[in-house]
């Protein structure tokens, strides 16, 4: 399957032949640092390989759209319960940096012993099955081979069939996955020893597969009210995983901590979350950290959850960090929205970019104040590990309460997560190994007769899936109603008539946002707003963020409703842009006939860069193809424009309009086309104005010849010029 | 026990940390955390579960719904101390049969007497 930038992904295409389809690749990918790499006018210090296909920032237009990648690898979480939609949400991910993508399941998968089967609608996730797993992944390799990096594609082994679901995950080429028991034990109240037992099974087969495994311990932060206290108990809980992963065989660069800065302003976060970070890596030095921006601390409003993720990223680097995780900005408010994604990719994005060697320019102080706060840090870490064998071990000081509770270690406020080692889901079920025990397969942990020092543990019936993946055994459909190809019926229905609907999490789902200030007092603006949502004609409106801007004179608010309208394709006013002239064929055409040009930023307006990136040379403007061009800065007056005009003999005048204002930007295009007939110049001049807020058509409707919006080139203008010139020549 | 409330008495029960140094703290981290975790991975080497049975037989090459059905009802005759690969392989063997033929021919009710008691 190969896909093209200009196209729509076809989910059609990703379900053909599936049965047959077999991962490009497995195991997990780091990006490839590159020190000192020279893109656009920059030297960078911390970037990785570039993108051949990608959406950069948007300043970047004024860099020569460069799209420097930083050398974390970027995570994005996607759930919106649909595979199918989730694949767009991950391509959009991808073109915008995310390399890592972190697919959340259903709601209470942890508790079906077994594997799902088919692609059953999921709620807050999708339920991970084969064929899901599958088509995702087989999407994710074109999309791949599409932004020229590979996409490590990520879920999770926990639950009562961890074991199975790692057996999936290895033959089908996952790349990571979380897996610790303490996770099942304390959040999800699976029997413990069921949860240990399966456990060493999961993380051997993740081992084999070269699946990249992240812990479980930032739960314990995302759980408590005041998450700084339970720093030292995280300490704990990475350690009993990560020490039980390497008692299995793990190797130490495929095990990954699970990491989050732990509050959020208004608290000092620096002074609180840098010690903490310092003393885990301290602690944690042949393991990487997967870096996680801060769940706990988020409200309805996304500026402020974006301004917390970009003071998390900086501790990333103030630290280490292998992978960078994003968190939506919506994610306070609602099920996140695919926009939401990219915008969380955008954060850590553009944040590593502005930090790009920020350890050659600052180092964090390790005075008596810092080292201090950091060895304290350890200290009451090892206190919490002295007590759980004080009890008699992991099991009994579950029982206790010793987990999460919401004291700052030793400190106790007895409100801990109780779980009794006899009792949860799965309990007594586990089963004592008999001597004649075998498993014949690979990736099998302990007691087993089949296991050999040398040859493989299969080799006496020609080898397992994991060696002849042609045995895996694939189930389509199980459920004749709840699958994609009924979900597809009305989407691609509705594509092939070129309806469009609004959407922000599954196709057509008509969502929309919208933002609205009422200047009254807090109670009486919210029923207006949404009042005004209604008439909007937006059905079942909801406030998503109220902000109080003063207690009398008003509030904002967003509100999301569903605009139950489609749109047809054919009937939008859509026309062609037209295509500009080849570079060779305008400047052999110019360069003889020494055409001169007059532009300026007109009125009070000191905006310059748009008009350089026009004109200049090195901007690639169009002196490059032999106009001459007189350049008169900013602010100048429209009368003066035309003067110089006047004494150069110029065939064309370009103004540049940014400022919008009281839309005095439509006033200067209007006095500009006045003036010059005034003077009687009118017709030998080709007026063109140039501005973020304009367009052809409004420059038309203004008297001028053409407007140039956002994203022109200089070959754009080049080009009409010359077509101008041209016509007024041959008429 | 933890499930009492304690104030924050770090300062006297710091005191037997107080003198190591650095590196010998972060030995000392370690080595509580292997102490921890060694039984629970004895606990692991020998023991199984209905859950990695079924991961033993869907590497074997049986579909996620076989895998479930074997090890159900191989869990209901108390054989899978002795591991559902196990057995398989050496029914398979004993009757001249393929993997999945042994397993498959299991659900349909045969060779389960030739399994140990």
């Amino acid at each position: 399957m190969k896909l093209s930038p200009n196209k729509k992904l076809d989910v059609r295409e990703v379900l053909k032949n599936l049965d047959q389809y077999r991962p490009k690749r497995k195991g997990w990918t780091w990006r490839k640092k590159i020190a000192n790499q020279n893109i656009g006018p920059f030297i960078y210090k911390e970037t990785s390989e570039n993108l051949s296909n990608s959406i950069p920032l948007p300043a970047a237009e004024y860099f020569g759209n460069i799209d420097p990648q930083c050398d974390y690898v970027i995570t994005t979480e996607i759930a919106s319960g649909r595979f199918e939609d989730d694949l767009r949400r991950m391509r959009m991910a991808a073109w915008h940096g995310a390399d890592h993508i972190m697919v959340i399941r259903t709601t209470g998968q942890s508790h079906i012993d077994g594997l799902i089967e088919g692609t059953p609608e999921g709620i807050g996730g999708i339920p991970v099955t084969r064929k899901q797993i599958r088509a995702t992944r087989k999407a994710l390799d074109a999309i791949e081979e599409e932004v020229g990096r590979p996409i490590n594609f990520h879920s999770y082994v926990s639950g009562v069939a961890g074991p199975e679901i790692a057996v999936l995950f290895a033959e089908e080429g996952v790349n990571g996955a979380h897996q610790d028991p303490q996770y099942n034990v304390l959040y999800r109240d699976i029997n413990m020893h069921r949860s240990f037992v399966d456990a060493a099974e999961s993380k051997k087969i993740m081992s084999d597969a070269g699946i990249l495994q992240l812990d479980g311990a930032h739960n314990a932060n995302a759980t408590a009210k005041e998450a700084w206290k339970v720093t030292p108990e995280l300490f704990v809980q990475h350690a009993i995983n990560t020490a039980y992963s390497r008692a299995v065989g793990m190797p130490a660069e495929q095990i990954a901590l699970s990491t989050v800065p732990p509050t959020a302003p208004p608290a000092p976060k620096l002074r609180l979350d840098l010690p903490y970070a310092i003393a885990l890596r301290e602690l944690f030095t042949d393991y990487k950290m997967r870096a996680q921006q801060n769940t706990r601390y988020m409200e309805a409003d996304t500026m402020e959850t974006t301004i917390s993720h970009v003071l998390d990223t900086l501790i990333s680097r103030l630290t280490s960090a292998d992978i960078q995780s994003t968190i939506t900005p919506d994610e306070g408010r609602n099920i996140p929205w695919h926009y939401n994604n990219v915008a969380g990719v955008n954060t850590a994005r553009q944040t590593l970019m502005g930090l790009d060697g920020l350890t050659e320019l600052v180092e964090v102080k390790q005075d008596e104040a810092m080292r201090s706060q950091v060895r304290e840090l350890k200290e009451r870490a090892v206190l919490f590990l002295e007590e759980i064998i004080a009890q008699g071990g992991y099991y009994p000081a579950v029982a206790s309460g010793q987990f999460v509770d919401q004291g700052y270690y030793p400190e106790r406020k007895g409100d801990g997560i109780k779980r009794d080692p006899q009792s949860g889901d799965g309990a007594h079920t586990i089963i004592v190994r008999a001597d004649d025990y075998g498993a014949p397969v690979c990736s099998h942990f302990g007691h087993n007769i089949y296991h050999k020092e040398e040859g493989k543990s299969c080799a006496a019936y020609g080898g397992c899936t994991l060696c002849n993946p042609e045995k895996i055994q694939y189930i389509d459909e199980l459920d004749t109603s709840d699958n994609v190809h009924a979900r597809l019926q009305q989407p691609l229905a509705e594509r092939e008539q070129g309806l469009l609907r609004p959407e922000v999490e599954k196709h057509g789902d008509g969502v929309v946002c919208v933002t609205l200030f009422v200047p009254e007092s807090p109670a009486v603006a919210e029923l207006a707003a949404l009042e005004m949502a209604r008439h909007m004609g937006l059905k079942n409106p909801e406030v998503i963020t109220r902000r109080i801007m003063h207690p009398a004179e008003g509030s904002l608010f967003e509100i999301k409703g569903v605009l139950d309208v489609s749109v047809r394709i054919k009937d939008l006013p859509l026309t062609a842009r037209e295509q500009p002239m080849a570079e060779a064929d305008i400047e052999a055409w110019v360069r003889p006939r020494n055409i001169h040009i007059v532009a300026a930023t007109v009125g009070e307006d000191e905006h310059s860069v748009g008009l350089h990136e026009i004109l200049d040379i090195k901007h690639g403007g169009i002196e490059k193809y032999g106009f001459v061009c007189h350049n008169l800065g900013t602010s100048v007056p429209v009368q003066q424009v035309l003067q110089q005009a006047q004494q150069t003999g110029a065939r064309a005048v370009l103004i540049s309009t940014i400022v919008t204002h009281a839309n005095v930007h439509q006033q200067h295009m209007r006095h500009l086309h006045e003036l010059a007939k005034q003077l009687g110049i009118r017709q030998q001049l080709i007026l063109v104005a140039g501005g973020t807020q304009v367009s052809d058509k409004l420059a038309r409707k203004c008297g001028l010849d053409a407007g140039f919006g956002h994203g022109t080139t200089g070959q754009d203008v080049a080009s009409f010029l010359v077509r101008k010139l041209q016509e007024s020549e041959t008429q | 026990m933890s499930s009492i409330e304690r104030p924050d008495d770090f300062a006297e029960r710091r005191e037997h940390l107080q003198s190591l140094s650095d590196s010998e703290l972060h030995n000392y981290f370690w080595e509580l955390v292997d102490q921890i975790v060694a039984p629970l991975i004895e606990e692991a080497r020998t023991h199984t579960s209905p859950s990695i049975e079924r991961s033993v037989l869907l590497r074997m090459g049986f579909s996620s719904i076989e895998a479930k059905a074997i090890v159900k009802q191989m869990g209901e005759r108390q054989l899978l101390a002795h591991g559902a690969g196990h057995l398989i392989l050496e029914l398979a063997k004993a009757n001249d049969l393929s993997i999945r033929e042994a397993g498959l021919g299991l659900l349909d009710g045969q060779y389960w007497e030739q399994l140990p008691s």
